[in-house]
Formats: C-alpha cells, sequence, structure tokens
C-alpha cells in the first residue's frame, strides 16, 4: 500500500472511534436500578454471540504460537487424565472467565488461564505454589 | 477445609473403546419427540451456564433428527452425569429467527441442537 | 464491535511473553503432581500433529464416486470416517475419543437446491479428528456472531453467491456432534480419480465457505497474521 492509502486507512480506522457516547458508570447499584433486561445482560453467558450485530471485517489466518499447542496439548492431555472433562472447560473458559476477560484476552490466553485455574480450584496446587511456579518461570529469562 | 478424592479414570473406564456420547447410549430412556415434530426452544432459567443459545429462545421448528444421549451440558459443565437426556437436531426457517431476515432468502433455515428439557410441543 | 484500530503492545522482541511463562508453569506443575506425565504431552502432540483436512476430502471425493458410500456418511459419519482412516474413538490416545471433539460426526450433504455452512457460535468446536485444527477468523467472535444472522451476506464476503431459491442452511454446533460438508460435486470432474476429486476439496469447502472448482487445490489467499514463535510442521 502507498503512504498515502495507508494515511486514509489509518484515518478511517482513526475516525471510526470518535463518537459521542453516553457512559453509564456502575459502581455496584442499588437493587431498584435492575430491571429485568440489565440483569439477564449481567448474568449472560459471554459465549453466547449468535445474532449479536457486528461489522465485517477482514478474516485472516494465523501462524500458531508454540505456547498456544502446547496449551491445547495441555488441556486436552488434563481431560485426558480426568482432571476436568471438555465441558467442564468450556463452562470456566467461556463463560466464568467474565465478559471483560471474554472478550480482552487472546482464544488460547482464555485456555491458558483456565487449565491453571483448574489445578487450584481442585486443589491439586495451591495458589501459592502456582505463583511461586511463575515466579521461579520468570526468574530463569532474568 | 479437607480435599476431596477425584476418580480420574470414571470417565475412560466408562467410554475407553465406546466413544462419547455413545457410551452413555441407552441411558436417556423414551425419547419425548420424533423426527417431524414441531417443537418450541423454552426460555426458563440459564443461570451461571447453558448451551442453549438465547437467539433460539421461543422460536418453533421442526425434530430432524435424535441425535444422541448424553448429560446436558449445563450438568456435564460441573461433571453431573447421571441424569441423561436424548438430545435433538432442530431446524428452524431463518425468517422465524431473525425479524430482518429478507423474504428474497424465503428458503434459508438453521440447525442447531437442544437437550430434551428445553424443547415443548409447538 | 470488533475491527479496530489495534492499540499497539509494547515490542516484545526477544522477550518472553507472559502466555509463555503461564505455560510452562502450568505444564510443569500438572507434571510435578502427576496430573499427566510429559510423555502424554508429548504422545498428544504428535497425535495433533497428524490431523489435517485430507481425510474429509478423500471422504467427499468417495462419496461423489460412491452412492453407497454417500448414503454411509450422511447415516453416520462417524463409520465412514474409518474407511478414510479416521478412528473417532480409538484413533488417538485416549481410546475414548479426543475429550473436545467427541464421537458424532455428522456430514450435511449439499444438493444443488441445499447449501450448508457451519459455525460453532458459543465457541469454535470443530472436526479436529477428520479436518485438523479451525481456522483462525471461524474462531473470532465476529464470525460467531454474524455468519448465523446474515450469512448470505458473510458467504459473499467468501466470494460465495448463491442464488435466492437455495436454502442455505447454518450448522451450528453447540453440542457434541461435529460437522463436515459433504459440497455438490462441480460440472468439468467426469471421469475423475478419487485423488483429482479429493484435491479440489479443501478447508474452506468442508466448512461451507466456498464451493469445489475444477483448478482451485487450495483456501483462497487471506493474510497470515504471523507468530512470533511459530510451531514448524
Amino acid at each position: 500500500m502507498s503512504e498515502t492509502r495507508d494515511r486514509v486507512h489509518r484515518h478511517l480506522d482513526t475516525v471510526g472511534l470518535m463518537q459521542p457516547a453516553l457512559h453509564h458508570q456502575t459502581h455496584a447499584p442499588y437493587p431498584d436500578a435492575i430491571d429485568h433486561t440489565l440483569f439477564k445482560a449481567y448474568t449472560r453467558s459471554p459465549h453466547d454471540v449468535g445474532g449479536e450485530a457486528d461489522v465485517p471485517i477482514v478474516y485472516e489466518e494465523k501462524e500458531e504460537e508454540v505456547w498456544e499447542l502446547n496449551t491445547f496439548v495441555l488441556c486436552e492431555c488434563l481431560a485426558w487424565r480426568g482432571v476436568w472433562n471438555a465441558e467442564e472447560r468450556r463452562r470456566r473458559q467461556n463463560v466464568d472467565l467474565g465478559q471483560t476477560q471474554y472478550l480482552g484476552l487472546p482464544y488460547y490466553g482464555r485456555w491458558l488461564l483456565t487449565a491453571a485455574r483448574i489445578l487450584v480450584d481442585k486443589q491439586f496446587v495451591s495458589l501459592t505454589e502456582l505463583n511461586d511456579k511463575i515466579a521461579e518461570v520468570k526468574k530463569r529469562y532474568e | 477445609m479437607s480435599k476431596p478424592v477425584y476418580d480420574r479414570t470414571h470417565h475412560e473406564k466408562k467410554a475407553k473403546g465406546v466413544g462419547d456420547p455413545q457410551c452413555f447410549a441407552g441411558q436417556g430412556g423414551t425419547p419425548k419427540f420424533k423426527v417431524g415434530d414441531r417443537v418450541r426452544i423454552k426460555d426458563t432459567p440459564d443461570l451461571f451456564y447453558t448451551r442453549c443459545q438465547v437467539y433460539a429462545r421461543g422460536a418453533e421448528g421442526v425434530v430432524t433428527e435424535l441425535v444422541y444421549e448424553s448429560p446436558p451440558a449445563e450438568d456435564e459443565a460441573w461433571d453431573n452425569t447421571e441424569n441423561v437426556e436424548w438430545f435433538y437436531s432442530v431446524v428452524f426457517a431463518q425468517k422465524e429467527l431473525w425479524p430482518e431476515y429478507s423474504g428474497t432468502f424465503g428458503n434459508d433455515t438453521l440447525e442447531t441442537e437442544f437437550s430434551e428439557r428445553w424443547l415443548e410441543s409447538a | 464491535m470488533s475491527g479496530d484500530h489495534e492499540h499497539k503492545a509494547a515490542p516484545m522482541v526477544e522477550e518472553v511473553s507472559d502466555f509463555e511463562v503461564l505455560e510452562l508453569a502450568v505444564r510443569e506443575l500438572a507434571i510435578e503432581k502427576g496430573l499427566f506425565s510429559a510423555d502424554d504431552h508429548r504422545r498428544w502432540t504428535e497425535y495433533v500433529h497428524t490431523l489435517g483436512p485430507l481425510p474429509a476430502a478423500r471422504l467427499v471425493a468417495k462419496a461423489w464416486l460412491d452412492p453407497e458410500y454417500k448414503k454411509l456418511a450422511v447415516r453416520d459419519g462417524v463409520k465412514a470416517s474409518l474407511e478414510v482412516g479416521v478412528d473417532w474413538v480409538n484413533g488417538m490416545p485416549t481410546g475414548f475419543g479426543t475429550p473436545s471433539d467427541y464421537c458424532n460426526l455428522r456430514v450435511l450433504e449439499d444438493t444443488p437446491t441445499l447449501k450448508h455452512v457451519v459455525v460453532c457460535t458459543l465457541c469454535s468446536c470443530y472436526p479436529r479428528p477428520i479436518l485438523g485444527q479451525s481456522p483462525e477468523w471461524y474462531r473470532t467472535p465476529n464470525y460467531r456472531r454474524r455468519l448465523v444472522r446474515w450469512p448470505r451476506q458473510v458467504l459473499a464476503e467468501f466470494g460465495l453467491q448463491l442464488d435466492p431459491e437455495i436454502e442455505v442452511r447454518v450448522a451450528d454446533s453447540n453440542q457434541k456432534t461435529r460437522y463436515i460438508v459433504l459440497p455438490n460435486r462441480p460440472e468439468g470432474t467426469e471421469g475423475w480419480t478419487e485423488d483429482q476429486l479429493a484435491e479440489i476439496v479443501t478447508r474452506d469447502c468442508l466448512i461451507g465457505v466456498a464451493v469445489p472448482k475444477v483448478g482451485v487445490t487450495v483456501n483462497a489467499k487471506r493474510n497470515i497474521h504471523p507468530a512470533k514463535n511459530p510451531v514448524h510442521h
């Protein structure tokens, strides 16, 4: 793409974000502020996105990271050896994680966090052990 | 709090050489619906987890296949596998699901699966 | 809405990512605690490396050549898979199918008046044992939001436009069934061998976002988002 075309598309993308918005802040409201529609929205299953409005985007392929393949294998091995079944994983990974992490994190980032969490939730490791291990692994790269 | 003891081989014991959902075959009882039945998707409470899509609730479709027996996802997601249900494939007319779906494409359909608890006769 | 201007994360050349650190930590802990063995991990990795779309393409080619096999494929996808070397139950180290893909393949037969296309709106369920790993776009919230409601628009973006009278059927694999599409056999393939036919049945055809064409043996060209530390096959 030429520099000019580059600039054109950067501009179109940027101005698309410059829209007025009426923000509705929420800091644990009173119960009478939550009607059925809001209750349903806040307690939704984040993974149930069929039919939501969205715009055409460029669909891409992606090279797989080594950590992503390892994460997939990790999750399947945990199910193979009975730590969880795939449906438990999906529930935790695609719903329990919550709306923010659901759309904020990469696809395999959610798989990975969920695998870390199951180890702690089922008491195979303590949270202390997990965080100590993370610190220890980080140290190897210093 | 004491540590629970997990039998990590319980699914393998049940499903090895057999497969999943095959390992639940015969446990769903008599199916309530048959191929060709017109059904409506119930909008019952779905707190914490469901695999019954919101876009289908209240919509009417036709059963095209009794696909297998399995614990419903809502239970299997907590490894509660005692109650097994029949699962059905249901086809909907797209113009039933989406108010703006163009009449030009009036033959278009959508097919998806539901466990028995989500279906009622229409 | 997706498609936004990207926040550029701080450059991480040579630096290990939070994800890489966590993956190592969890894998090592799981092995240390005896949840699975390093050998299990290696064996499953090897299994994943064997997966790809060729068996599914061969299933379609066989079905085009043999009407009885086609009937079997539509009636019992798991049984039909055996004839292309895919055993949904015993063909992987578990001996009970893959944990995430189960053992209920359904082959969706297109006809001159019916076109199928597959999505998993709830996550990205995909028939890995016969088709390999899913493409990135299939996993996006965007595809999952839009295909069920605006299928013709999404298909048009893939370059596929169908006559209005044709029934476009979206299959949403929301439970244990996994789908592949058995597309219509295109004109100009009379007398072709199974190998020649399989060659034009691409992964995109098996998902349903493309149709087989004489002379087209690869998926449509798309940008490939690079990995920092890519898997080599």
